[in-house]
């Protein structure tokens, strides 16, 4: 159809006035990019620090907070009774020292007399028996009270068979004295005074303001940091605290943003908006691109991947084939499709903590592999029935599950079926009835074995393996109560060899890796195995060494 | 117009009740909850946070507990974001998609109508050409392909825009652009449509044989007619557009309520599914009121007699 009329007066009399629209929105971007380039931005602004968080802490109360994110800034903003040094070890800092009497029973603290909350209050051992009882309430409902079970009676009381506070083992003495009783003596105990759960708590804040009483405006913390600014989903701002007992932090500010999409947050980096990234900034292309830059840093975690069988599901109800399985994979592979420097793992305790011996694991071996196979009735695979890999939907995953796959088809023969389902079901299914096989990762809550270990006793609700030996059991229960240090990880080296080379219910795979990227004009930047990040040292200053780097 | 309204207010409330009971069944058949995690909680554990959000009690129960709140306009708590309810959620986020979204709308319109309109008047020339290709390439190209290449672009390459963040209203620019990319895209095809079937009718000829100038046959009896089911379209579209996108508020790392369309479901925060879902149907129903509304005015056929 041609358009009747003089239809080109009205084309060109619309053209025009878009034309005028898009001359408009020309002349807007050329004058923005003038503005933008006309106004050298600094690259920094001293003692200023901004990261990114990736996405919003669940929440800063730390009796309900369970996840990484939330621990990072709890973490710069509360001391504990101790506190970890970057080497794994507990240092002293609201306490300045403690005695363990009764043969690991019974914990005496003694805090220091200069501790400060932000509002100019002193910080008593009565904050910490509030904090600790409340974290037992059941009322609380915190996800991570169980970390206080071996406190006497903070099981019961916790669970509602106990009514009153006042039986459980927790006690201050007087304003600087505070006292623990433990049922059994565990050693891995101490540890739990730097975790955040155990920080204390104002009774007066918490139940004035009720769930508000983390907002800034209310907000009352012990530690290096205080919150001035929290704009939800988007930023945090956290400022030196003025009466932190400790030195005060050179950071004037952070500035901590929730940017969740890793790409846009290395381009902020990029761009010099954010100074330090880590993995939830990272791709691993970008990974690859600077890896060689001086401003690339890779530290091992203290968490770790594993292979783990339902050993009630054939064909894994029998340990040949599951230590054929366990011979059969070459761990140097994980690396080399992911790619962030994983570190490839036999045992199950990982190199940082005592009781780790290379030899706990089984090593590559195909032939051995094959010849238990066939031992078991399955020469070259043929007869096995193919088996069911479960795990959750995720990329990294994927690969890590595919190469499991290839290698056992090349190595064993044996047909893997790969299944995945969206996390939360995958938990569900996992917990309900374990396929034969799933892809699981356990990270560590405190620097000591106890936290990989008791993961594989009869009665741990993650034990989803349905595997148990009363033998494996009482190496753990004695490990927890030894005093002496090398017996201690003696037992656990024990206990390991039984979990990966003997019964092997579980094959360690790797274990993943921090990634980060730190600005030349940022130092002190302190990275644990734990994964928490604490900024309480960190200079951000053109001083003169940094300034060259800069340029 | 009022008797409109009215009944429009009175129709919402059990079509809401059906949104609210559906998702309230939908959510809690999905299998996993809102307190797995890779680390299992003891069951002792599991049964307190339970009882403090009231699923121990029996389904049935939840759900007039769940009504009763939600007839005083509460819309629970999170259980994911422990000290926050679903309406401090909602209150923080929404205005920051509801400013982005007018924003990007408003660009889509003003881009879309007219390109529309001027692919059908130059029908099959390079005009028409032009504008039909930007369209297509505007519904085909994904968001966060769209995103990723104007940050490149923008951001990264002539550093005259910010990469992301929500600080100014520089700020602003690349992520209202990259929104108002699909829907642009969308209302130009529609009016491309509309304006051709409207050209050819007999009121139009009749319009101009009467010796009309031609602003006036387009703007008063072609793009008039043409524009009744762009506004069809925009009353979902506007819903859609100003309760945010997940993909434009991940990669520009915006804090609005796009996102909990999708991070509430996989986390099972169930409150908060039903806070989104339900803050969504409302802005449905009152678009779609609107769009009657502005009927009237378009096409006096449509009036409905008080």
């Amino acid at each position: 159809m041609r358009i009747i009329g003089d239809d080109r007066y009205l084309i060109s009399a619309f053209a025009k006035r878009l034309g005028h629209c898009f001359l408009a929105m020309l002349l807007l971007i050329s004058v923005l990019s003038l503005s933008a380039c006309s106004r050298p931005r600094s690259r920094f602004e001293t003692g200023v620090l901004r990261v990114n968080l990736g996405t919003e802490p669940p929440g800063l109360d730390w009796h309900t907070a369970t996840d990484s994110t939330s621990f990072d800034v709890v973490s710069n903003l509360m001391v504990g009774l101790t506190q970890y040094t970057n080497k794994l070890t507990c240092a002293p800092s609201c306490a300045k020292s403690w005695e363990i009497l009764d043969g690991g029973r019974r914990y005496v603290f003694h805090l220091r007399d200069d501790l400060r909350w932000t509002d100019g209050k002193p910080v008593t051992a009565y904050d910490f028996e509030y904090a600790w009882k409340r974290l037992l309430n059941p009322v609380t409902a915190a996800q991570y009270a169980f970390f206080l079970y071996d406190v006497v009676n903070a099981r019961e009381y916790n669970t509602g068979k106990l009514k009153s506070a006042d039986t459980l083992g927790i006690k201050a003495v007087d304003d600087h004295t505070f006292e623990v009783r433990l049922r059994k003596p565990a050693a891995y105990f101490i540890y739990l005074t730097a975790f955040c759960v155990s920080f204390p708590m104002r009774k007066d804040v918490v139940e004035n303001w009720g769930d508000r009483w983390t907002e800034p405006e209310h907000f009352v913390t012990n530690g290096p940091f205080k919150l001035t600014k929290w704009q939800h989903e988007y930023k945090m701002e956290l400022a030196a605290n003025e009466s932190y007992f400790d030195r005060v932090p050179q950071v004037k500010l952070i500035k901590m943003f929730m940017v969740p999409e890793a790409s846009t947050a290395f381009a902020l980096y990029e761009n010099d908006e954010l100074d330090f990234i880590d993995n939830r900034s990272f791709a691993t292309p970008d990974v690859e691109r600077y890896r060689n830059s001086p401003e690339y840093k890779n530290f091992p975690l203290l968490r770790a991947n594993y292979l783990a069988f339902n050993v009630t599901k054939k064909p894994f109800t029998d340990v040949r084939i599951r230590k054929a399985v366990a011979m059969a994979i070459d761990r140097s592979i994980f690396p080399r499709i992911l790619r962030r420097g994983e570190r490839p793992a036999t045992s199950w305790i990982p190199p940082a903590l005592p009781g780790y011996s290379p030899d706990s694991g089984t090593k590559f071996d195909p032939a051995a592999a094959r010849a238990l196979l066939a031992e078991a009735g399955y020469p070259g695979g043929k007869g096995l029935p193919k088996a069911e890999l479960l795990y959750p939907n995720r990329d990294d995953v994927r690969l890590t599950v595919e190469a499991t796959q290839d290698q056992l088809k090349r190595n064993l023969g044996m047909e893997i079926e790969l299944v995945n389902q969206e996390w939360k079901v995958y938990l569900a299914t996992v917990r309900k009835d374990a396929p034969p096989m799933f892809r699981n990762s356990w990270g560590a809550d405190f620097p000591d074995p106890e936290t990989f270990m008791n993961l594989f006793t009869k009665d741990c609700g993650n034990n989803d393996t349905k595997w148990s030996d009363p033998r494996y059991d009482a190496l753990i229960e004695a490990a927890q109560g030894e005093l002496n240090a090398a017996k201690r990880a003696d037992l656990y080296r024990q206990a390991d060899v039984m979990l990966c080379r003997e019964a092997v219910p579980i094959v360690p795979t790797f274990l993943a890796t921090q990634n980060i990227m730190i600005k030349p004009w940022v130092t002190g930047i302190a990275i644990n195995p734990l994964d928490l990040q604490f900024f309480k040292d960190v200079v951000v200053s053109d001083t003169e060494a940094n300034q060259r780097e800069i340029r | 117009m009022l008797a409109l309204i009215i009944k429009r207010i009175l129709l919402a409330i059990p079509v809401l009740l059906v949104v609210a009971s559906l998702t309230f069944v939908l959510v809690r058949i999905v299998p996993g909850g809102p307190f797995d995690a890779d680390k299992n909680l003891p069951p002792e554990i599991i049964a307190n946070l339970n009882a403090k959000y009231h699923l121990d009690r029996p389904v049935p129960e939840q759900y007039l507990l769940y009504l009763g709140r939600l007839a005083q306009g509460d819309l629970g708590v999170s259980y994911k974001y422990v000290n926050r309810t679903v309406n401090d959620i909602l209150a923080d986020a929404f205005p920051v998609s509801l400013q982005l979204g007018t924003i990007s709308l408003t660009l889509a319109v003003l881009v879309g109508v007219p390109l529309g309109a001027i692919a059908a008047v130059c029908r099959g020339r390079k005009e028409d050409v032009i504008a039909m290709f930007l369209s297509t390439l505007g519904i085909s190209v994904p968001g966060f392909v769209i995103g990723a290449t104007l940050i490149f672009v923008f951001a990264i390459k002539l550093r005259v825009l910010p990469v992301g963040l929500w600080e100014s209203p520089w700020h602003v620019v690349l992520p209202a652009v990259t929104l108002a990319f699909s829907p642009a895209a969308y209302l130009a095809r529609l009016t491309r449509a509309s304006v051709l079937e409207i050209v050819e009718k007999d009121w139009v000829r009749t319009a101009r044989s009467k010796g009309l100038s031609q602003w006036n046959t387009v703007l008063k009896h072609i793009l008039r007619n043409s524009l009744i089911p762009v506004v069809t379209v925009l009353g979902p579209l506007t819903a859609i557009v100003i309760t945010g996108s997940f993909v434009v508020e991940y990669i520009y790392a915006i804090p609005g309520m796009g996102r909990f369309f999708i991070t509430a479901v996989m986390n099972r925060d169930y409150d908060l599914i039903l806070g989104t879902t339900l803050v969504f149907a409302v802005l449905l129903i009152i678009a779609n009121t609107f769009v009657d509304l502005a009927y009237q005015f378009l096409d006096p056929r449509m009036r409905i007699e008080d």
